[in-house]
């Protein structure tokens, strides 16, 4: 298949430069990182495997990767436990997670 | 003597009782020998080893532990170790102990808070997986409503999901209320206003002038004085909901419609009884002529002449009434042939006749002949039209195929004869809804037959025969229709390549379904422990449009 080609970890870079390395399953359960990434769409991103983030810090960022790890451990199972978000967290978090659709 | 004769009679006693007792132990280890060991040879030889075993102490005297060594003094309740010796009270009290945990073990666990599961699964807020990170971020802000200060800028969709979770959670109080409320906002949406005060209504319009829809559910508190106020600042509305504004007098109504009247796009008023009359709707339909949706339900005070006066709104595309009381059919067909033209979605609930006896079909015709750029069909609890009309109304009818019907408890109400009229059959029967899918099925979305008790299996079999494919039918309401069992529910899941829900309360032929992934079955009564059903398996036709599929990304990968 083609995924031999797709290098297994992918990069996501945080608006003050903090760099998160994680599974490319895990970030492309955001809709908005798979589509940057996805080969088809022709995008630098996809070519680097390493996605900037303007608008996210790295706080916000850190929390987007825990959860899509999260996300990704409990895809398959029923009544799953809810992910603990710092309250102060939620509305920058809330933002972030509308503009990378998760 | 009588002193020596007490005595001797305490002595007999002790005797006896320790005999007693003694005969006790042996019954106790006999009975737990045999459950040890099941070979009646074993239980012999263990008899025989008993007797070269030392003798066990009797209660009041003394023996050592089994488990710690102690020394202790032995009493009818010790109880006897693992090896079959006795063993000391605290070591017993600890092994009692241990037994109860073990026990509690066993004991199948009751999930916590399954109420709660169950309604977010009905909510459809967890299918499987985890919750999205929005909703989480959601239910958090919710749960920590009264800290927040302000939502700064929230895209639009985001904030109305938020006042509708904290509408939910009874969390709109008028502190909260102000959080939704931003100068620039178009419109202002609160599904649950019941603890917002009528300072707080007036406050909306204040803060948020330009706003255009406006929508408040149980918004009690909604007065006179508002009204005016709305009139005053609200100078651009085109969009009013309200849901139980009781507090409004009917003069007020009417100054409204005065006031906002050619710009008043929507107007939709629900459960209102104390005002708003055939007056209000008169006014209505003569102060705003450009009204395109008209949703009027359950306001007990409008009658026949509210029909007529709705008769002459003649921009109306989407109409919606459940009146409380009974309309003469001629009105209602007059309605309906001076607005049908335009109508995009027709709802009539519970509109009956109650004059004639026999069956009053024209209503029903009267929405085949005028009405032909319907998409949304509802017309529901009616017990006077029969099945024919029903296929008239779908036969050759000049109107696309429709998205969204909903017939639901058009059936014969008769406690004598539960199965309806043999030679006219009442209600949506099984020729009228064999016409409705020939005519529907290509575009229908989603479809409402509950209560519907005439349509046969061999109806349901021959629509549902799992090679009709429906494609764009995502959900299908087939409850309390007796007829339904298993094999209708098993090809409609083959019927049906994008079906999400299924209804089937009351159906007790549904037993045993095997629910494909991606499905929710709803109401299974036979179902043992939930009243859903999620599929978790992927069933060999899934498997087969999964294959396709993966085929299909091979090729263009490979491209």
């Amino acid at each position: 298949m083609s995924n031999q080609k797709l290098a297994e970890y992918v990069t996501l870079v945080s608006s003050d430069g903090f760099e998160f390395n994680l599974l490319r399953s895990a970030a492309c359960l955001a809709g908005t990182i798979k589509k940057a990434l996805d080969p088809k769409s022709g995008f630098r991103e996809g070519e680097q495997n390493r996605v900037h983030f303007e608008t996210i810090n790295g706080v916000v960022l850190e929390k987007v990767c825990e959860y899509l790890y999260y996300s990704q451990k409990f895809a398959e199972s029923k009544d799953v436990p809810d992910m603990d978000i710092p309250p102060a967290l939620c509305l920058e978090l809330l933002i972030a997670a509308d503009y990378l659709d998760v | 003597m009588a002193a020596e004769r007490t005595r001797k009679r305490k002595r007999d006693q002790e005797d006896a009782i320790a005999k007693i007792k003694k005969g006790k132990q042996t019954k106790k280890k006999d009975t737990k020998k045999k459950k040890q060991g099941s070979d009646d040879e074993d239980d012999e030889y263990d008899d025989l080893m008993d007797m070269y075993k030392k003798k066990k102490p009797l209660p009041g005297q003394l023996d050592f532990c089994e488990l710690c060594n102690k020394r202790f003094t032995v009493t009818p309740y010790s109880k006897s170790g693992p090896e079959g010796g006795l063993i000391c009270t605290p070591c017993g009290k600890e092994m009692a102990k241990d037994a109860k945990a073990q026990q509690k073990a066993n004991k199948p666990v009751v999930r916590k808070a399954r109420r709660k599961i169950e309604s977010n699964r009905l909510d459809g807020a967890t299918m499987r997986g985890a919750k999205t990170l929005q909703q989480l971020c959601i239910e958090k802000i919710a749960k920590h409503a009264d800290d927040v200060e302000e939502f700064g800028d929230l895209p639009d969709p985001i904030m109305k999901r938020l006042s509708e979770i904290f509408s939910k959670k009874r969390a709109m109080k008028p502190n909260t209320m102000k959080l939704f409320l931003q100068p620039h906002l178009d419109t202002v949406a609160i599904e649950e206003a019941a603890y917002l005060e009528t300072e707080d209504f007036d406050q909306i319009f204040a803060i948020v002038p330009n706003i255009k829809k406006l929508s408040l559910r149980n918004c009690c508190q909604f007065k006179d004085s508002t009204m005016d106020y709305m009139i005053e600042k609200a100078k651009q509305l085109t969009e009013v909901q309200l849901l139980g504004a009781n507090l409004v007098c009917n003069d007020k109504w009417i100054d409204f419609f005065i006031a906002r009247g050619p710009q008043l796009k929507a107007l939709k008023l629900e459960w209102l009884d104390a005002a708003f009359d055939d007056q209000a709707v008169q006014a209505l339909a003569e102060f705003c002529p450009h009204l395109e949706r008209l949703k009027l339900e359950r306001c007990k005070r409008i009658g026949v002449e509210s029909i007529d006066a709705i008769a002459r709104m003649q921009h109306l595309q989407h109409l919606t009434l459940r009146f409380c009381t009974e309309i003469p059919q001629e009105r209602l067909i007059n309605m309906i042939t001076s607005v049908g033209a335009n109508l995009r979605t027709l709802c009539l609930e519970n509109f009956l006749d109650g004059q004639n006896e026999e069956p009053v079909d024209f209503v029903i015709e009267a929405i085949h002949n005028n009405c032909h750029h319907l998409s949304k069909l509802r017309f529901t609890e009616n017990h006077e039209c029969s099945d024919a009309s029903y296929v008239s109304l779908f036969s050759d009818w000049n109107n696309p195929p429709l998205r969204y019907i909903d017939l639901n408890s058009t059936r014969d109400l008769d406690n004598v004869n539960p199965d309806g009229p043999d030679d006219y059959p009442i209600g949506l029967g099984s020729a009228g809804f064999t016409a409705l899918m020939k005519h529907s099925a290509s575009r229908l979305e989603y479809l409402d037959v509950s209560s519907c008790r005439h349509i046969s299996h061999e109806t349901f079999t021959s629509i549902f025969d799992g090679t009709k494919q429906y494609p764009n039918l995502r959900e299908i309401q087939l409850s309390f229709c007796p007829v339904v069992d298993t094999q209708i529910v098993a090809t409609i899941f083959r019927s049906c390549p994008n079906i999400k829900k299924v209804v089937t309360f009351g159906c007790f032929e549904v037993k045993d379904v095997v629910v494909p992934r991606g499905i929710v079955l709803i109401g299974a009564p036979r179902a043992q422990d939930q009243i859903e059903q999620y599929g978790d398996l992927v069933l060999d036709f899934q498997r087969e449009a999964l294959g396709e599929l993966e085929k299909a990304m091979m090729v263009a990968a490979g491209a």
